[in-house]
């Protein structure tokens, strides 16, 4: 009985089984080397690849849970890992191609264990339905990127990065244990579903609750880096490896994402009750008295205003990208706000998008700072004319970034603000258009200086290897094509928001 | 003070007596029949418990020694675990005294000793609006939670329920570990491997 | 029944105590008589009888001593150390049985202080807290041989706790329990861990010599090198009570060892005899009180057979050999265990 339960488990389980496996792998191999070499990452390549083909097999499973109730497969947690894997993989061709990685002394096959981690563990944050699992999961991921962000040892900011990443990263893990503790002495379960029955049949003191939620969101806020858990972004982005930076700004915040949205629909649903549809409109019903809605309306407003009001003033491409992440977060919880499936699915179509317009900025940027030694916006100067392919693109990431029509980012916003007008929160859909307004001012000043001011002294012409260019465009075409031909992933996103135990 | 000749032998007796005591009450607590001392003995042990762990946390807040903090961090540890043991967690218990105070603690120690810090004043500040901030919010943080702890929890755990007894030992433990937790456990051995391959990377002076 | 627990309770605790107190008096005569013994010198001889008073008169000078504490010692710490010392050595004692149970004025009275079901860990959590004392002492006393000796010490002893409740792990499996009486039960006739046990046997062996700070383990007071160690700035009872602790933890390692691996208070098929429950009680506690006398005095004789280990010997002992063996004991008993029983 016990023993079938788990080996049914794990025949549900492979994708994640595989890249435990391959941390294993990585670790050990690499010990047969001595010379620096890239066997670690295509080990890992060939390990994502792996579990992406396991992932795919899962596409039609029904939504269940494995594991005596704390992991569960649903198409909600298969979007999640697809998008993952996705970004996992970019990651790891960037770092083959990242001058920055390359020319440091050290070896790497710790680098792509724990890149591997990290991913496991945003997997796990994905389909976790058990407070205890979803802190362990959130602690996998965060370890990993702990040491990824300090993983230049010799470089001061990389320390810094590392050493205050570890500070917030454990006071807010804490403030999250904190509040799971109190949610478990009112419900006296760790289980989501059961954490929900307790809430719809009992009556509890709000406060206490409220209270409660406000730890666990410290938790998810410093995942996503929503507003008052923000602090450590801009340091951490910049300080960064490149390709961690590009790493920690999709996969982590897509993972923590997930563990949001499936802790806060699932607890908090008011189990026994029916969902109402009225006037063609579904909507989860939420426990009655409890407003945390509106607490994620204001988080999602503080964050994309600070976002995009704060990067205005930065000079540092990675500073910018780091505070336009931190808007593009606040956008993505807008959507959250109207706690309905039309709201869940244009907020997995936003990320989406998100993956190849973040990470295609980040690559872009690692080429110019690969090329042109710096990371100065000011230094960029008539670059465009010089390498006008990665300057197109990059004009395509920062032009879908700000949401101009005919590009992918266009369309995520316009499917968030059409569920908030469809649900009536207007003043919402104002202030998020406000801002996607001032973002454009930022955006557009990377293009100035790219395009519109001629370069000074050298003005030869920078050219890349093939493989770069074919990655960028990878990026880039992506982006293009989404902002026109959205079906499918509008659809697949739609089909995603079946979470489980959710009516 | 005490004369010369008689300070040795109290000094050799007071560090005798704790030992003493705490065997005596070890004694005690694991003899299961006891019940009927649940309404004084148990809850005056409780009490005193708190309030030391308290005591301790405070003077650890307070002290400007580094060392003098982490020792009444111990402390607190003690009462914390002291106050499981009361409440039947034996093995939450034991594992609070050889985690925290045996293993993490020696290590604290041992950190703030080859750091070496000679002028312990530059380590403390004065009074500025920064200190008397954070005492403020914790202040508020405090009564916050105590008031809704209070509010929630207040007829909700009245006594020590009865099945504590057998939920608190390692065998129960085990078994549920082994069986509905197995998950996390293994889990957990990830998230070890993952933080032991990083401290490795962070702390290893040269890849060769 | 209360007051009868107290009773009780309060004499166990006071006769094991006086016990133990009195062992540490005589190992340390114990110490000086073997040790001179295997360097073909004569020892004390001069106090009573063949020297047998010799400990009294050592506890006399250490307490008429000055007691000295260097002015720049952090003063509280410096005193504080000492007491952790010896706490920790005699509190370990009260989960250790010494016996089965001894029917006496009509009632049963068990032979151990408290029968703490998770034992062993009550022993390792303790074990772990040793350290405290010499670390503290050593950092306290100001002076840099005893910080040195510290350092040495809260290092090794962590190193070596790892092994060390790894290799009890053996042990708990086979016994399926972690209170030490059922481990002794669990040793009835042929059965001691020792045999069933062997790597777990010489594993914890090793690392209680490295717990107890006792050579080839004494970096922490290496003389050549550190004057005292941790205890170079102390005197007077004081420095009585580390000397105090140091054997009270030699002996109560040696019981720890007897219990957890030689048998216990275990005599061979002694219950099967048929002999007058009385007699088989007290014989058992005879037994028992053999095994420590055996034990501790082969830790004597380690000391004065084994030079010290040098520092990185020390770590590459703990780390490289220690540490594999004892988790290779535990894969190969538990899959032997997985075989038998099924």
């Amino acid at each position: 009985m016990l023993t079938q339960q788990i080996l049914d488990g794990l025949s549900k389980f492979y994708p994640e089984t595989i890249l435990s496996v391959t941390i294993l792998v990585i670790v050990f191999v690499e010990l047969f080397f001595k010379k620096k070499t890239r066997v670690s990452g295509w080990i890992a390549m060939a390990g994502l690849a792996a579990a992406m083909l396991f992932t795919f097999l899962q596409v039609n499973i029904p939504a269940q849970t494995i594991f005596f109730q704390m992991v569960a497969v649903d198409p909600f947690s298969y979007f999640f890992k697809v998008l993952l894997i996705l970004s996992g993989f970019l990651i790891v061709l960037f770092t083959f191609l990242s001058d920055e990685i390359r020319s440091s002394e050290f070896k790497t096959q710790e680098y792509y264990a724990l890149l591997i981690a990290l991913t496991l563990g945003g997997f796990l944050m994905a389909s976790s339905v058990n407070l205890l699992m979803m802190y362990l999961a959130l602690e996998l991921s965060s370890l990993s990127s702990y040491v990824l962000a300090g993983y230049f040892k010799k470089s001061n900011r990389s320390s810094e990065a590392a050493l205050k990443y570890v500070i917030y990263g454990g006071v807010s893990s804490g403030l999250m244990l904190f509040g799971i503790s109190l949610i478990y002495g009112i419900c006296g379960s760790l289980d989501m579903f059961a954490i929900s029955a307790y809430l719809s049949a009992n009556p509890v003191n709000l406060i206490t609750l409220l209270i409660a939620i406000f730890l666990m969101l410290a938790g998810f806020g410093y995942k996503i880096s929503a507003v008052p858990f923000h602090f450590w972004t801009p340091d951490v982005y910049e300080g960064s490896p490149m390709p961690v930076t590009a790493l920690l700004s999709v996969s982590s915040k897509a993972a923590g994402f997930a563990m949001l949205i499936r802790f806060f629909l699932v607890a908090f649903q008011n189990a026994g009750h029916p969902t109402i549809t009225t006037e063609g409109l579904h909507q989860y019903i939420t426990l009655p008295g409890l407003h945390w809605p509106e607490v994620i309306a204001v988080i999602a407003v503080a964050t994309m205003t600070l976002g995009n009001v704060v990067a205005i003033w930065q000079d540092n491409l990675k500073r910018l990208l780091a505070y336009s992440s931190i808007a593009q977060a606040g956008y993505m919880l807008l959507a959250f706000v109207v706690v309905s499936p039309q709201g869940i699915s244009a907020m997995l179509t936003y990320l989406a998008v998100y993956l190849f317009m973040n990470l295609g900025a980040f690559f872009a940027a690692i080429l110019i700072s690969n090329k042109y030694k710096t990371e100065n916006i000011e230094e960029m100067k008539g670059i465009g004319y010089r390498s006008p392919l990665l300057c197109v693109s990059m004009a395509v990431f920062m032009l879908s970034l700000s949401g101009i029509p005919m590009t992918a980012g266009f369309i995520g916003k316009f499917y968030i603000f059409s569920a908030l007008i469809n649900n009536g929160y207007i003043w919402l859909a104002i202030i998020g258009l406000m801002n996607s307004v001032v973002s454009l001012y930022y955006y557009i000043k990377i293009l100035k200086n790219m395009f519109l001011i001629r370069p000074q002294g050298d003005t030869g012409a920078v050219s890349f290897g093939a493989g770069y260019s074919v990655l960028l465009l990878a990026l880039a075409i992506p982006t293009i094509v989404l902002g026109i031909f959205f079906g499918p992933l509008t659809k697949f996103a739609e089909y995603s928001v079946q979470i489980f135990g959710l009516k | 003070m005490l004369p010369n000749w008689l300070a040795r032998p109290a000094l050799a007796g007071l560090g005798l007596s704790p030992g003493y005591s705490f065997i005596l009450y070890l004694a005690l607590i694991f003899n299961h029949n006891l019940n009927f001392l649940q309404f004084t003995f148990e809850n005056i042990l409780i009490l005193f418990f708190s309030l030391l762990a308290v005591f301790g946390a405070l003077m650890m807040v307070t002290r400007k020694n580094p060392i003098t903090s982490a020792l009444y961090l111990i402390l607190n540890f003690f009462c914390v675990s002291a106050i499981y043991l009361l409440l039947r967690a034996q093995f939450i218990a034991i594992i609070q005294v050889l985690v925290y105070a045996g293993a993490i603690m020696v290590l604290f120690l041992f950190v703030i000793m080859l750091l070496n810090l000679h002028d312990e004043s530059k380590l403390s500040e004065k009074i500025t609006y920064k200190k008397l901030s954070a005492i403020l919010i914790s202040l508020l943080l405090f009564s916050v939670l105590a008031i809704t702890v209070y509010f929630s929890y207040m007829n909700k755990y009245r006594e020590i329920h009865s099945s504590a007894e057998t939920i608190g030992t390692i065998e129960v433990i085990g078994n549920e570990l082994y069986t509905t937790f197995s998950f996390p456990f293994e889990l957990v051995s990830f998230v070890l491997l993952a933080a032991i391959v990083g401290a490795i990377v962070l702390a290893k002076k040269k890849f060769d | 029944m209360i007051t009868e627990l107290i009773i009780t309770s309060t004499i166990k605790i006071t006769l094991v105590i006086i016990v133990i107190l009195t062992g540490v008096a005589y190992s340390v005569y114990a110490e000086r008589r073997i040790s001179a013994l295997i360097q073909n010198r004569i020892g004390p001889n001069r106090v009573g009888p063949a020297g047998l008073l010799q400990p009294i008169a050592d506890v006399l000078k250490l307490l008429l001593k000055e007691d000295i504490v260097p002015a720049k010692a952090t003063k509280p710490i410096h005193t504080l150390a000492p007491m952790i010392s010896i706490f920790v050595a005699l509190c370990t004692i009260a989960v250790v049985p010494f016996g089965d149970s001894i029917h006496l004025f009509s009632r049963d009275i068990r032979l151990q202080i408290a029968d703490v079901n998770i034992g062993i860990l009550y022993i390792l959590a303790l074990t772990s807290l040793g350290v405290y004392g010499i670390t503290l002492s050593g950092w306290s006393s100001n002076n840099k041989y005893s910080l040195f000796g510290g350092l040495r010490s809260s290092a090794q002893m962590i190193s070596y706790e790892l092994s060390m409740g790894l290799s009890v792990v053996g042990v708990i499996l086979m016994t399926g329990s972690l209170s030490l009486q059922d481990i002794v039960l669990h040793q009835f006739g042929w059965k001691w861990n020792i045999i069933l046990q062997p790597i777990g046997f010489i594993t914890f062996l090793v690392a209680a010599f490295a717990e107890t700070n006792r050579a080839p383990f004494d970096l922490p007071e290496a003389e050549p090198e550190l004057v005292g160690g941790y205890h170079t700035e102390y005197s007077s009872m004081k420095f009585a009570l580390f000397f105090l602790a140091e054997y009270a933890n030699m002996i109560v390692s040696s019981t720890v060892i007897v219990t957890l691996f030689l048998g216990g208070w275990q005599f061979p098929y002694l219950q099967t005899f048929g002999l007058p429950p009385l007699v088989v009680s007290l014989l058992q506690v005879f037994t028992f009180v053999i095994k420590v006398v055996a034990m501790i005095v082969f830790f004597i004789w380690v000391r004065w057979s084994i030079p010290r280990f040098r520092y990185d010997q020390l770590m590459n002992l703990g780390w490289k050999v220690m540490l594999p063996l004892a988790l290779a004991n535990i894969v190969i008993t538990a899959l032997l265990i997985a075989i038998f029983r099924s």
